[in-house]
């Protein structure tokens, strides 16, 4: 039996009516219409999937639909400041080879947005623990890290 | 960080790391990928695969799924067509094999395809799928090369060459290595075998296949290689080409195994056109295992002959590669790694036997590295313990041995400059080698580390094999800006952005300038695909002759309207100007534009470029740390060293280094798809358990790249790397391990069992 659930999803309040079995991943990929976010394994694993639940970054595969009521939802398509503006994340990736298939991406992407809202100086080491659950086969990590060193000290710039 | 050293100057955009196009819509989620395409009407389609290893069909009965709600159609070997084909769809090449049908009366590994069913959604698919139910007539079944060889072992195909060989052993003979072997001072022989890795893409196979009223069909479908995909479906369901469009704009990641097709393509197709409605079909994370392809097993007998002074005068070998239960790419795996051995240390005498056997184990396809990883593990380790037995540095018997200018390659060339010498000496000065290789080994103590290296040259493209062939049309717009049509698949490796450079490079255009239209079969020209490290090589100079061809047209042009010699003219940033003349010019802009009354110049140039071969070169650097309490093995650090002939874009280029360098680390340590022994079945088919290198496992890399050795096929002396990177890191961990606890292991994966187990068989040295 569908329910409907009420969710704020990049800024936006949406009534859904779902499936209880359907995971936010599914949710946010077929019925929102937001396909930034990737599947690449569905069952918590990899970390293609990972958005921002209130505030906190969760694997979507591995909550459903119908628990994020109330909640605020955050995905690669809500990440820019504004259309003409990219998160200093968004640019990094691109600038230090942070991103080659792309599949990855989006996650590595919202993850680090967690890690670093949380700690704006991570070491090298904080890094590489930080994004430990999410896979990447395309770059070897090292200009993730990169890119995450580069997009931390520019936002730490624009805050003093 | 990585460092570019060239000697070649002069280019402005060829050489530097633009701003990849490709990745603004990576970055924020737009990237469309074939998974992302959403239809009106779409249903949703499951393969049922099977449970057991080797079996005929006796009955199957589909009754209960297609009365399930929401069921809209269940297809079986009964109800498609049955079609012999090729599965992996290269232009009737010897590199693949005839030996697949959509779906057959018998199966020959656990996991194959025996159902599919489309339904409104994949829930109600996936549940279907339990309701179909199957009778199979169990057949003995084969696991490994020597049970599939054995006398009376059941027969896994009827086309092939013999019993379960896919097709006749291909030997690779030069000079006399019975001689060889005699006049020889050292001989050293050993047994080597190489596991299963898997490519493990990120993005799962997917498609969706939808037809018009017209009676053609579109794909959408995660592929390296759309043309071939557009002609095999072509071929098999009876369409002409132009019925056939197949679409792919980003995809995510390949690594050689999405060249194949994977049963899905054909059931989507088929399910689309019973049902009137488009399909979409993806694989499960433990599909792209079961059903995907993985590297082929390979066991290999390796004996060489030394001089003192360490020259290699004989070199025997005899390959056994697992192809699985399927041909794919076996021949083109087992003759590129197989003649692979007569080359990266030179040697006279040499005598090289590869074969490729069906097994009832899932498929192995083509996968980076193309039968050369198991190959040059063997043959690099062993150069290890011959130089150890020589009294030499590895390194010195390395350069003594290296491949050079005008040796023949593998592909039957001329070998151009001395990239691995040139690798081999930098990594050495990088490393401070003499100075490492003198500290003696640790022999008590929990944590013993110490250096090794490997070495490899891998050819970009897959001639001879495959007669390839590269296209590309420029076209100008009347505003002075152009677009490149290519067919070359954008995997993930800005293939794509390196294409664009070159092109405005020979046009004198800034890279804005340029776009790229790609991915889509009925617009773009024909395309082979993207593999074989030959896009930026073979593709790029497609490109660079279509953009020089324009840039004759345009020279034409603005000769007349500035009224001089066309040969005198030049363009850089946009403007065309007499060379050594000041003032006398004109932009591309004015010189293409429209006038009053005059229409703009439409100019179009092609290029098709039929490359041989390139080879590229590496030398890899590594420390380890062995763990003598857990045996755990950790690689500290890697300095990649590799010769490339000129790097187009260097972030682009070193990112190629730094992933390979990942995948072969795990090849090396942990990544092993093991199948059970006893029934077939797979074991590991998920994230959890086929362990791959995470953040938190890399080690530093510090990529230097070499522009020593340019090739004059390649686009502005570009070679390929996509593939040169996984090779080398393995016997480089390999013969690390032995630098640092003095065990030889001569296989992949090294597990710390077998670390732990070497270390306590070794005899006490301080007893």
């Amino acid at each position: 039996m569908k329910r409907v659930v009420e969710v704020t999803i990049n800024g936006e309040r949406q009534e859904l009516t779902l499936e209880p079995y359907r995971s936010l991943l599914d949710v946010l990929r077929n019925e929102v219409g937001l396909t930034g976010t990737k599947k690449g394994c569905d069952v918590g694993d990899c970390g293609a999937c990972t958005v921002l639940l209130d505030g906190k970054p969760v694997n979507s595969c591995l909550v459903l639909g119908v628990e994020v009521g109330g909640c605020e939802v955050v995905t690669i398509e809500g990440l820019q400041p504004d259309p003409e503006r990219l998160h200093p994340l968004q640019e990094s990736f691109m600038q230090h080879g942070g991103a080659q298939c792309g599949f990855c991406t989006p996650g590595f992407i919202m993850m680090a947005k967690a890690l670093l809202d949380e700690n704006p100086d991570p070491t090298e080491d904080e890094i590489r623990f930080g994004i430990a659950g999410n896979i990447c086969r395309c770059t070897g990590y090292t200009k993730i890290v990169t890119a995450i060193q580069a997009a931390a000290k520019e936002l730490r710039e624009a805050q003093s | 960080m990585s460092v570019v050293a060239s000697a070649i100057v002069g280019n402005t955009i060829v050489g530097t790391s633009v701003k990849r196009t490709d990745l603004i819509g990576k970055v924020t989620g737009t990237a469309q990928y074939a998974g992302d395409v959403k239809l009106a009407g779409m249903l949703h389609g499951r393969i049922k695969r099977c449970t057991v290893a080797h079996a005929n069909i006796k009955r199957i009965d589909v009754s209960r799924a297609l009365e399930f709600p929401g069921v809209k159609a269940v297809l079986t070997h009964e109800n498609v067509p049955r079609v012999l084909h090729y599965g992996s769809p290269h232009p009737r090449s010897a590199s693949v094999t005839c030996d697949q049908y959509i779906l057959d009366r018998k199966v020959r590994y656990w996991g194959e395809g025996v159902a599919a069913v489309a339904a409104v959604s994949e829930e109600i698919a996936e549940e279907a799928l339990d309701l179909i139910d199957v009778e199979y007539e169990p057949l003995p079944a084969v696991f490994t090369v020597e049970a599939a060889q054995a006398p009376g072992a059941p027969v896994i195909h009827e086309t092939g060459y013999a019993g379960n060989l896919l097709f006749k052993p291909v030997v690779f003979a030069r000079g006399d290595v019975d001689k060889g072997f005699a006049s020889s001072d050292l001989i050293i022989e050993g047994d080597y075998e190489t596991g299963r890795p898997t490519p493990a893409y990120m993005e799962p196979n997917v498609c969706v296949c939808q037809w018009d009223n017209t009676g053609k069909l579109t794909v959408w479908v995660s592929t390296q290689t759309a043309f071939m995909v557009r002609g095999i479906l072509a071929e098999v369901l009876g369409l002409p080409l132009h019925k056939v469009r197949v679409l792919v704009d980003h995809m995510g990641g390949g690594f050689g195994a999405k060249q194949d097709l994977f049963q899905h393509e054909f059931l989507c197709a088929l399910l689309a056109k019973e049902t009137r409605h488009p399909v979409r079909m993806e694989f499960t994370r433990g599909e792209t295992f079961v059903g995907g392809r993985s590297r082929h097993p390979c066991k290999i007998w390796l004996k060489q002959g030394f001089r003192q002074d360490g020259t290699v005068v004989a070199r025997q070998a005899r390959m056994t590669y697992n192809s699985g239960a399927y041909g794919s790419h076996g021949p083109g795996v087992t003759i590129v790694g197989t003649s692979a051995l007569t080359s990266l240390y030179r040697c006279e005498n040499v005598h090289l036997e590869g074969r490729c056997v069906y097994t009832n184990t899932p498929i192995a396809g083509a996968y980076r590295g193309y039968g050369v990883v198991q190959t040059y593990y063997a043959l690099d380790i062993q150069m290890d313990e011959a130089a150890e037995r020589l009294g030499m540095d590895p390194v010195q018997l390395k350069l003594k041995n290296a491949v050079r200018e005008g040796d023949i390659a593998p592909s039957g060339h001329p070998i151009l400059g001395h990239g691995l010498a040139d690798c081999i000496r930098r990594g050495a000065q990088e490393t401070g080698w003499e100075q490492l290789r003198r500290r003696p080994r640790e022999t008590s103590g929990t944590f013993r580390r110490g250096w090794g290296m490997g070495c490899e040259m891998h050819g970009s493209s897959a001639y001879p094999g495959i007669k390839e062939q590269g296209n590309a049309s420029v076209k100008m717009n009347e505003d002075g800006t152009a677009v490149l049509l290519t067919g070359a698949a954008g995997l993930g490796t800005g293939a794509h952005t390196a294409l664009a450079q070159i092109v405005a490079e020979e046009l004198g255009l800034r890279f804005d300038d340029i776009a790229v239209v790609h991915g889509d079969t009925d617009i773009v020209p024909w395309d082979i695909g993207a593999f074989a490290s030959h896009t930026t090589f073979m593709v790029g100079r497609a490109a660079q002759m279509a953009a020089s061809e324009v840039k004759k047209q345009l020279l034409a042009r603005a000769g007349e309207q500035l009224e001089v010699a066309p040969e005198d003219l030049e363009i850089r940033d946009g403007v065309i100007a007499v060379r050594g003349v000041a003032g006398k010019r004109l932009t591309v802009r004015e010189s293409m534009g429209p006038k009053p009354g005059i229409p703009a110049a439409n100019l179009l140039g092609n290029g098709t470029y039929t490359p041989t071969k390139a080879y590229s070169f590496a030398a890899h650097f590594v420390e380890v740390q062995v763990d003598a309490g857990t045996g755990q093995i950790d690689v500290l650090q890697v300095i990649p060293v590799h010769e490339i002939g000129k790097v187009v874009h260097p972030v682009a280029a070193a990112g190629q280094i730094e992933g390979g360098i990942q995948q072969g680390i795990g090849h090396t340590l942990t990544e092993d798809y093991v199948i059970d022994l006893t029934n077939g079945r797979s074991l590991n088919a998920g994230f959890v358990d086929y362990k791959m290198p995470l953040s938190m496992d890399m080690p530093p890399i510090r990529t230097i790249i070499l522009e020593t050795a340019p090739d004059p096929g390649g686009p502005y002396g570009a070679k390929g790397l996509g593939e040169d990177p996984i090779i080398a890191i393995g016997p480089a961990i390999a013969n690390a391990v032995y630098a640092a606890i003095g065990v030889r292991f001569r296989h992949f994966p090294i597990t710390p069992e077998q670390v732990l187990a070497a270390l306590q068989d070794q005899p006490d040295e301080n007893a």
